[in-house]
């Protein structure tokens, strides 16, 4: 299989992690990864300033993303994978907005293809690949190890748009993580934002919404969190330290995403999974 | 100045509503019967006090003006529950982007970050520099050292063609 790749701001230029444990685990997997010519932002940030520059954004990437000749797009951000698919399902009902947009496009000899499908690591991996393969990749099992899992708010909603996984009752990524042995706890505050969105006009509250999810999650027994999304993980782990004084509790948990422990359960060297960039304990997963 | 300090002194603008309430191609908010589905799951609720019904209404009686400049609007976590939930596809989510834009028209206090993050965008295509990542004083990793490509430089028409975007969408 051969998927291209819109990787989006907050992976390249500070969460390494993500993007080393996609590139070493999903060929392994026979997920063949195609960089785009051309590295830009999904939309997201731009759609509270402006509306139709974050629609032209996210077409951008999508037209970038047909300049593959490929059909399937792999969005392994959340807010990146929310964005396409919701401009996505715009353009097809909104024929003036789509012709304004291709207008634009077409000076960068761009086009849009509406076969596009969008697809995030959660889908790709449970619904594509399915879970059998990754079982049959595991050589190195979780076995007793007691997992909480944090799918992302807009992984999740608005169903209109299609998303990954069910918006009220998502259960994929714990079966994924369930695939590699370990267990998964469900918690009242699963669906629980990690607060991200508002750094940029209420940091003092985003570290507050972190702080109090990475709370419960401890106080349930988990022995690690699992993420998805590039800025939930940096709500959780890198700034898991303020987080925890902000609700002023001592707080020590273990955030990694998912492919790092895929890639760990695979048996790939712990180095190349970025796993020295995690600013948790998560070398207490290793021991256990 | 706080929303009701704001609304005590203002006239409705009935005209201004209608544009926004135009301007929401992703939902209805005209059809919301303020159930408060959305007010009740809200997560800057508890922790800021967001009332996204009470957001849709003051929009509906034509309070635009009041909304865009105050700064309850910057308070949404973006989290879409509200709309996720709304059984009326109001979906205030989509609201306050909407009052959020007229801020920027309006030239109405906007939060720093959104504005730095736009001009990143428009210089090299991406919200922020290439981070190193320092995990101790000593230990400190860039793409180049964790052995990842270098990212793919934008094309230079690029600038041109999102200030062209950013004024059509103001138009």
């Amino acid at each position: 299989m051969k998927i291209a790749v819109f990787w989006g701001c907050r992976i390249l230029t500070g969460q390494y992690a993500y993007e080393m444990s996609i590139r070493e685990t999903f060929p392994q997997l026979g997920i063949e990864l195609v960089d785009l010519k051309e590295a830009s932002c999904c939309g997201d940030p731009v759609k509270s300033l402006n509306r139709f520059a974050a629609l032209y954004l996210a077409s951008r990437s999508l037209a970038l993303a047909n300049q593959t000749g490929l059909t399937d797009l792999l969005a392994p951000c959340s807010r990146c994978h929310f964005t396409l698919s919701e401009t996505k399902y715009l353009l097809e009902r909104d024929a003036e907005t789509r012709e304004k947009i291709e207008k634009l496009l077409k000076e960068e000899n761009l086009e849009l293809n509406p076969d596009i499908e969008i697809w995030h690591v959660i889908d790709l991996l449970h619904d594509k690949l399915g879970l059998e393969k990754i079982k049959a990749a595991v050589k190195n099992p979780f076995n007793g190890l007691k997992l909480a899992t944090h799918s992302g708010c807009q992984t999740l909603r608005p169903s209109d748009v299609g998303r990954p996984d069910n918006s009220e009752n998502p259960r994929k990524l714990d079966a994924l993580v369930e695939a590699l042995g370990a267990e998964t706890v469900d918690y009242a505050e699963k669906l629980d934002c990690c607060g991200y969105a508002l750094t940029f006009s209420r940091p003092d509250a985003a570290l507050s919404l972190a702080g109090t999810k990475l709370k419960a999650v401890q106080e349930l027994g988990a022995q690690g969190l699992v993420t998805v999304c590039p800025d939930c993980h940096l709500m959780f782990d890198a700034k898991q330290k303020n987080a925890a004084t902000t609700v002023g509790a001592k707080i020590e948990l273990p955030v990694i995403y998912y492919t790092q422990l895929l890639g760990l359960a695979m048996q790939i060297p712990k180095e190349k999974l970025g796993l020295q960039l995690n600013q948790t304990p998560v070398q207490r997963l290793l021991v256990a | 100045m706080s929303l009701t300090d704001l609304m005590s002194m203002a006239k409705a603008n009935r005209e201004l509503s209608r544009k926004i309430l135009n301007r929401v191609a992703e939902a209805t908010p005209i059809d919301c019967f303020q159930c408060g589905k959305c007010t009740s799951g809200c997560t800057a609720l508890k922790l800021l006090e967001l009332k996204p019904h009470e957001i849709v209404n003051l929009v509906k009686l034509g309070f635009v003006e009041e909304l865009a400049s105050s700064d309850i609007i910057w308070t949404c976590v973006t989290c879409l529950k509200c709309t996720e939930r709304c059984p009326q596809k109001a979906t205030p989510y989509h609201v306050i982007l909407a009052l959020r834009n007229l801020a920027v028209e309006k030239e109405a206090r906007v939060p720093e970050e959104f504005m730095k993050a736009l001009s990143h965008i428009m210089e090299d295509g991406l919200i922020q520099n290439v981070q190193k990542v320092a995990v101790t004083e000593t230990e400190i990793y860039d793409r180049k050292t964790l052995g990842l490509p270098e990212i793919p430089r934008i094309n230079p028409k690029f600038s041109e063609l999102l200030f062209k975007a950013l004024e059509e969408g103001q138009k």
